[in-house]
């Protein structure tokens, strides 16, 4: 049989394994990992609005106890440092969101604009949600 | 491990749609709700009437039980998937199992804590 008869063997992948100095010795991996390490704290936010609205549905009482413990220099700060976290997620999703906006698909032809004017565009329109949300919250919408 | 696998592209829609949905909402409600209402900085804005009403209403309790349970699976997918990076492959069961049955405990607790407003 000659060579070109042969079966090919199917080719084996080597076991994934960290690239060297992972996580941390590196500034892209730094971020990598801080940007998943986003979801932790997002998710305790989420727990932190659940357990508002859990004393929301027991009456004013719960409700005020809960903003009252909410306002406790320790929370306050755990809340920061979550809504910092958020913010660094969001920032980051809407960066990489630019190149998407840059991609040709088919036929379709690739925006007249610069890449970073396509970063600002998503990021631009959270804020403006941000905003609308906020003045409904403060009771300056609805 | 099977199925999780087999489920791979709903976890990816739910973890889109989350991060899409995190953007579009939460570091408002984040601010709002969590430091702003607390402090006072809201005045009104959430007073007990006013809040339980906002939320209770039939679009409240559908935006609030959407957005917290699309940003939990959310995060559940990207805590498997950065466990995975840090642990390694040996704990991918555990990742999995662990990420989204936190998700799915947290998506009834939403139910509940939502249909009860």
């Amino acid at each position: 049989m000659s060579a070109h008869a042969a079966v090919p063997q199917k080719t084996r992948t080597a076991p994934a394994r960290a690239p060297a100095g992972f996580p941390f010795s590196f500034y892209r991996y730094r971020n990598y990992v801080a940007f998943a390490a986003t979801s932790v704290f997002m998710a305790i936010g989420c727990v932190g609005l659940l357990e508002g609205l859990h004393a929301l549905g027991k009456g004013p009482e719960a409700w005020n106890a809960w903003l009252a413990e909410m306002a406790r220099p320790g929370a306050l700060a755990l809340s920061l440092v979550v809504l910092a976290f958020t913010l660094y997620f969001v920032f980051r999703f809407g960066w990489v969101g630019r190149k998407i906006g840059a991609g040709r698909v088919g036929p379709v032809p690739r925006p007249p604009l610069p890449l970073p004017v396509l970063g600002v565009a998503p990021v631009g329109g959270f804020v403006t949600l941000w905003l609308i949300l906020l003045a409904i919250l403060g009771g300056v919408l609805l | 491990m099977k199925l999780i696998h087999k489920l791979e592209p709903l976890w990816w829609i739910l973890f889109g749609a989350g991060g899409f949905t995190a953007c579009f909402f939460l570091p408002a409600l984040l601010l709002g709700v969590l430091i702003l209402a607390p402090t006072g900085a809201l005045g009104d804005g959430l007073a007990y009437e006013r809040a339980h009403a906002l939320a209770s209403s039939f679009v409240g309790k559908a935006f609030l039980g959407a957005v917290l349970i699309l940003i939990l699976w959310h995060c559940a997918h990207h805590l498997r998937h950065l466990m995975l990076d840090l642990l390694g492959h040996s704990v991918a069961a555990f990742a999995a199992f662990a990420s989204y049955g936190l998700a799915l405990a947290g998506t009834v607790a939403t139910v509940a804590i939502v249909a009860a407003l």
